[in-house]
């Protein structure tokens, strides 16, 4: 057993073994890479140049004053692509070029991630191929415009549950074919060791930006931090500054769908049970004959069955706590981003804000308005909206909001 | 001795090839699949392996996915699986069989519920694709209770220094896959296949068993002296859906690639 790669019992590199060989060299590749100036100078540049970062700790004066605590929003939303997603595929693009891969390879959900690497290839001249679940691509044309925009090859992947689980399926599948020249870049918090880390590494520029933020705006640390978590990439990169910060509360939240008791919902850590998929050992949803349940969320960047290892043991540990919202939770909060800050948030991203409502009236209701009212909390708003409009035209059509 | 290294031995006495077959138990019924082993047990099959579906077969290509996929559907499961062997067994099917399963299947059965059910029921092997050597010792640990079913190593076109490692305390066979990917994906072998097998042979005097993409006799033929015995998998099912799974089309394939595969 390779213990570096492990989170207590999580995690692991459960793949074939046509792709040992790959992960050993990724793993050497990535701790040579940060170890050197020059390749975490060219990271920063373009995060800094063609990222836009450092993204902007918004304190959201009216959703503040409307939940009762002081509520600041980490714009992720306004990196170059619209989301968290690029913050981790300049890096790993980077380390692509550095090992002399030419193509690279992904999966996506919401297509948020398969934009950024097809974004990332067109800038590094690499060829690109996305896996997409069916089922993704109908729900997310735009984003599939957009990647075949970027040069980008989309596959349409139709098995299983024809969403993100099986585009990642199939990646793998990819991978274990081409391995030799191609360089896999996983969007999510997931997947064999060393994926994880290495997506936590390049994602915690989310906190560590929020640390310096928060104390420059408020002197001090924030009383919680909240992020949606799917295989838990932008929740991973809010924590990881944080997580050594014991008085920093860590929320993450999943996806309830139609609601945790009706069956419908890729609430892994509610309700999932430690296992094997996708490389990696964490919680997942199972049926009795240890088969993966399909999940279910109106976003399909947390339409996943399963989460991240180190999350696995950050809720094992109680480190972490993680929490759920349903779908018209979800979509309410989206509405009243949009009503009260003229923010419209990506579906994902309202889940976080969806139970970040919940908490500020928890504290309301423990601490008093005026106490409730000096408490910090950092919600990481990890992508924009614009890509959902149509489902969400479709959801309010359904549901008789816009009349 | 396990029943697979017996099988192993006896043809290394005969200077025989061995020829391993792979089929997914419940495609499209376990009643199907029964009569299929058995056909392929009278063509001559050394050893079988049986697939145990799962919803996320990730190194298996288009044929094994769909055939897992039917299978589950119709309620195959592990202890059905187990049911099957059982049942053969009692009927005197008495060919080597080895499970392929993926390692989530094993897990949520319960390691040691797995390893005692396998040595019960007449489960002489287990090929888990995604379990690689750093993983294996819980499993391992498990299966050396009983001594009855052993877990077969494989090794790929790329696992360059590890091979040494990986057969250090292999069993069996080494199931050697001819090319980088999946299951089901034509005789289309990696460019290094013969410095790879020779490697393979160098490092460890286990039978050397090659899989992936194999359909036909011609396929592995020029390798014939680098290699113990070929594994069809994709192929073989593919010819049991084309021809309505009739067990005497299995007993001739069996039959005819182990004939050819020893001229």
């Amino acid at each position: 057993m390779n213990k570096r790669a492990y989170y207590g019992n999580y995690g692991g590199q459960f793949v074939a073994e046509s792709l040992m060989d790959a992960l050993e060299e990724l793993d050497a590749a990535f701790e040579e890479a940060m170890s050197d100036e020059v390749f975490q100078k060219e990271c920063s540049y373009y995060l800094k140049q063609y990222v836009g970062r450092e993204t902007p700790l918004y304190y959201a004066e009216h959703l503040s004053r409307e939940y009762g605590m002081k509520i600041y929003l980490k714009r992720e939303d306004l990196n170059h692509t619209g989301a968290h997603k690029i913050n981790n595929v300049i890096g790993q693009i980077l380390l692509a070029k550095r090992m002399g891969k030419k193509k690279v390879i992904a999966e996506t959900g919401a297509g948020q991630h398969g934009v950024a690497t097809a974004t990332g290839a067109a800038l590094f001249d690499l060829e690109c191929t996305v896996y997409m679940g069916e089922e993704d691509i109908k729900r997310q044309s735009l984003n599939v415009m957009r990647m075949r925009m970027l040069g980008a090859k989309v596959v349409s992947v139709r098995s299983g549950s024809n969403t993100l689980k099986d585009a990642t399926n199939e990646a793998i599948r990819a991978w274990a074919r081409m391995a030799e020249d191609t360089f896999y870049v996983i969007g999510s918090a997931v997947g064999p060791y060393p994926y994880p880390k290495i997506v936590k590494t390049f994602q915690s520029v989310i906190s560590r930006e929020a640390k310096k933020q928060i104390l420059e705006a408020e002197g001090r640390l924030p009383d919680a931090v909240m992020a949606c978590v799917g295989g838990g990439s932008n929740s991973i990169g809010m924590f990881a500054e944080f997580i050594a910060e014991e008085n920093v509360k860590l929320i993450g939240v999943e996806a309830a769908g139609k609601g945790i008791e009706t069956g419908e919902h890729a609430a892994a850590m509610a309700l999932g049970e430690p296992g094997v998929l996708h490389g990696m050992r964490s919680y997942l949803l199972q049926e009795c004959n240890g088969n993966i349940r399909l999940a279910h969320s109106i976003s399909a960047g947390l339409d996943y069955p399963g989460v991240g290892p180190e999350h696995a043991y950050l809720k094992d540990s109680g480190r972490a706590i993680y929490v759920s919202a349903t779908d018209t939770e979800a979509m309410d909060a989206l509405l009243e981003l949009c009503k009260h800050e003229g923010i419209i948030p990506a579906i994902e991203s309202a889940h976080a804000l969806a139970y970040a409502k919940k908490f500020a009236e928890q504290i309301v209701r423990r601490m008093g308005e005026e106490a409730a009212g000096e408490q910090i909390l950092i919600v990481c708003l990890s992508g924009r909206g614009d890509k959902d409009v149509n489902t969400i035209a479709d959801y309010l059509d359904g549901r008789g909001y816009l009349n | 001795m396990n029943r697979i290294e017996e099988k192993m031995q006896q043809l290394r006495e005969k200077q025989e090839k061995a020829f391993i077959t792979y089929y997914m138990a419940g495609f499209p019924d376990l009643a199907a699949t029964k009569q299929i082993i058995k056909a392929q047990e009278r063509g001559g099959c050394d050893v079988i392996e049986l697939g145990v579906p799962f919803s996320d077969p990730v190194a298996d290509g288009p044929v094994i996915q769909n055939a897992s996929y039917r299978a589950i559907q119709n309620g195959t499961n592990l202890e059905k699986t187990f049911a099957l062997v059982q049942q053969i067994r009692n009927e005197g099917v008495s060919v080597p069989i080895v499970f392929m399963l993926y390692y989530n299947t094993i897990l949520h059965y319960g390691i040691p519920a797995f390893a005692q059910k396998c040595s019960e029921t007449g489960v002489d092997g287990l090929v888990v694709p995604d379990l690689p050597y750093e993983e294996q010792e819980d499993l391992l640990r498990n299966l050396a209770e009983s001594d009855r079913t052993i877990l077969i190593q494989l090794v790929s076109p790329v696992s360059g220094a590890r091979i040494k490692k990986i057969l250090a305390h292999a069993r069996g066979f080494v199931y050697c896959v001819s090319s980088m990917g999946v299951t089901g994906q034509g005789a289309d072998f990696h460019q290094e296949i013969k410095t790879y097998l020779k490697n393979v042979r160098e490092v460890s005097s286990i039978p050397i068993m090659m899989g992936f993409g194999i359909r036909a006799s011609d396929d592995v033929i020029p390798l014939k002296n680098l290699i113990d015995g070929a594994i069809v998998g994709s192929h073989f099912i593919q010819i049991m859906e084309e021809k309505n799974f009739d067990p005497t089309v299995a007993e001739t394939y069996c039959r005819k690639f182990k004939t050819e595969l020893n001229n």
